[in-house]
């Protein structure tokens, strides 16, 4: 997961299920937010970065690595807020320098990732940083905090950790990071702040298109899901009633004789199908149509014994239907 | 009521027997067809008129010959009611189709006998030979639809075998055999010119002559066929009817 150090909060662990995108960068671009939000889902992370008010950087990591950014990430995002039932939006408030180094090191390049603090000489790599006067991000971190030091030709710049919410001269909560078991580190080479495009991804992209595409195509999906759902459960249904069916032609030709069967499938052909057997007014037709087949065949006590025997194994239908 | 004792006095002793057996029937019958399936109405309907065509033994104004061709004309009616009947019952079992009205069944038949009537007063009185004529005529229809109908019987028998009213069948197989006895014998008579209506006919009208001495042996013989299996016809029908009544209690 991709962890920036929080800044100065605006909101955290916001319920994403109750959000729509289009009317939270609208809230952001107007209130001329400088900072960052991020979108926590359990499959990846989004970073959405703005300066000023204007969406400068977008940035989607998943978990497996994969990254997806500029429009591609905002579609991303948007489809996963409107499937995901589960997710946070944070909105931290940044300095514009910082904001700018984040913007540059989400544009940047990866040189170490994840790599074990306690595996690596840290002083080889800050000197090769030096020595190749890089542009870059080193960015230390834990599960749970993480602190970056940015460079610029190869010095450092300022340290940006937790609750900063401008590039911090103080190494200390760095150093604390370092310290914690688990800790980790990678390596970011950026472009230079004034290479980057200061690109308003709002003003190119039609936010509110992609957020209808995404609602549109879930709601297909929804839709395809009950669909599906409605016609498993519908051929469970039939299932079980062809085999109710055979029951009640058990009981008739049990009664009836062997006639029985074909008396069943004539009265339940008359009444549109086996599903009469689960509608009240269809399954009083069936039972009298029976009866009056019943009348030229078998005793009134045996009809009766029959009728009863009926009633019975359409009421306990009934009630499994 | 006095001149209806003189004639049940009158009578020959076997006649009024199987007249009784076959009132037996009738009502039997009759009284099977009102709480039943429109099914057994034909059938009962059928097995009752073949007690009113047996009756003109006691009916005191037989002598109309236009009533006693009636009598006749109701018999015949009597065994295509019956076979309408099984008919159904047969369509029954292979369609399980069941429609149709009671009151249809009653109100045909009456339609039906209404214009048999109609059909006897507009046309001249009917001579002994027209008579004979019209009882050869139920004689051959209740033969050939006896046929058919014990075959009816077997084929409904076999499609509802293990039903509890199966075994009914059997015994109206038995009926038909017994009826198929009774008019076969009877038409063969009236076939060769052997029956009693005949010689009565030559007797008081025609000069022909007869060769019933030549035959005395099987005329006898088929004489007492039609004597014993109409009474044996009787007693079945009614029979037959209280046993599927005991068979659908």
């Amino acid at each position: 997961m991709f962890l920036l150090p929080k800044g100065s909060p605006l909101f955290e662990n916001l319920a994403v299920s109750k959000l729509k995108l289009p009317d939270v960068l609208l809230k952001l671009s107007n209130g001329v937010f400088t900072g960052y939000a991020s979108f926590v889902f359990q499959t990846g992370t989004v970073i959405l970065v703005f300066e000023s008010g204007k969406l400068v950087s977008s940035l989607l990591e998943e978990h497996n690595g994969k990254r997806l950014t500029g429009f591609e990430s905002l579609a991303a995002l948007a489809e996963r807020m409107v499937t995901s039932g589960s997710g946070s939006m944070n909105v931290y408030k940044l300095s514009k320098d910082l904001t700018l180094c984040i913007h540059a090191l989400l544009e940047g390049e990866t040189l170490y990732k994840a790599q074990d603090l306690k595996l690596i000489d840290i002083n080889s790599l800050l000197k090769k940083v030096k020595e190749d006067q890089m542009n870059g991000c080193l960015r230390i971190y834990t599960d749970e905090h993480s602190a970056m030091i940015f460079y610029k030709e190869g010095n450092p710049l300022g340290f940006f950790h937790d609750g900063s919410s401008e590039i911090e001269t103080s190494s200390s909560e760095s150093q604390k990071i370092a310290g914690l078991p688990g800790a980790k580190i990678d390596l970011f080479s950026t472009k230079g702040v004034e290479d980057i495009m200061g690109v308003n991804l709002l003003e190119v992209a039609n936010i509110q298109k992609i957020w209808d595409t995404a609602v549109a195509i879930h709601q297909t999906e929804i839709e395809k899901t009950n669909k599906e759902r409605f016609e498993r459960e519908k051929k469970i249904e039939s299932v079980k009633l062809a085999e109710f069916e055979e029951r009640i032609k058990i009981i008739v030709g049990d009664a009836i004789g062997k006639v029985g069967k074909g008396i069943v499938d004539k009265e339940l052909a008359e009444n549109g199908g086996n599903s009469c057997l689960i509608d009240d007014a269809g399954s009083a037709k069936f039972l009298s149509g029976v009866e009056r087949a019943a009348k030229l065949l078998i005793s009134a006590t045996n009809i009766r014994i029959l009728m009863e025997k009926l009633t019975e194994a359409l009421a306990t239908a009934k009630s499994e239907f | 009521m006095e001149k209806f004792f003189e004639m049940m006095i009158q009578m020959n002793t076997f006649d009024l027997v199987q007249v009784i057996f076959w009132g037996l029937a009738g009502a039997i019958s009759f009284y099977f067809s009102l709480g039943n399936a429109r099914v057994w109405t034909s059938i009962s309907i059928g097995f009752f008129l073949i007690f009113l065509s047996q009756a003109y033994g006691i009916n005191p104004w037989a002598h109309y010959a236009k009533l006693t061709a009636f009598h006749y004309i109701v018999g015949t009616v009597a065994i295509m009611t019956i076979t309408h009947g099984f008919l159904e019952y047969y369509v029954f079992c292979k369609t399980f189709e069941i429609s149709g009205n009671k009151g249809i069944v009653y109100l045909s038949t009456v339609v039906v006998l209404a214009l048999s009537g109609v059909f006897l007063i507009i046309n001249p009185t009917p001579s002994p030979n027209t008579i004979r004529n019209i009882k050869m005529v139920e004689n051959a229809i209740w033969v050939f639809l006896c046929v058919m109908n014990i075959e009816i019987v077997r084929k409904i028998y076999i499609a509802i075998k293990d039903s509890d009213i199966s075994k009914g069948f059997i015994a109206f197989s038995i009926v038909f055999y017994c009826i198929l006895l009774w008019r076969g014998s009877d038409l063969y008579l009236q076939i060769f010119q052997w029956d009693k209506d005949w010689q009565d006919i030559i007797a008081m009208m025609t000069e022909e002559t007869t060769d019933i001495e030549e035959y005395v042996g099987r005329v006898q013989f088929s004489r007492d066929v039609t004597k014993y299996a109409g009474l044996l016809s009787g007693a079945s029908v009614g029979g037959t009817f209280a046993y599927i009544y005991r068979l659908l209690k």
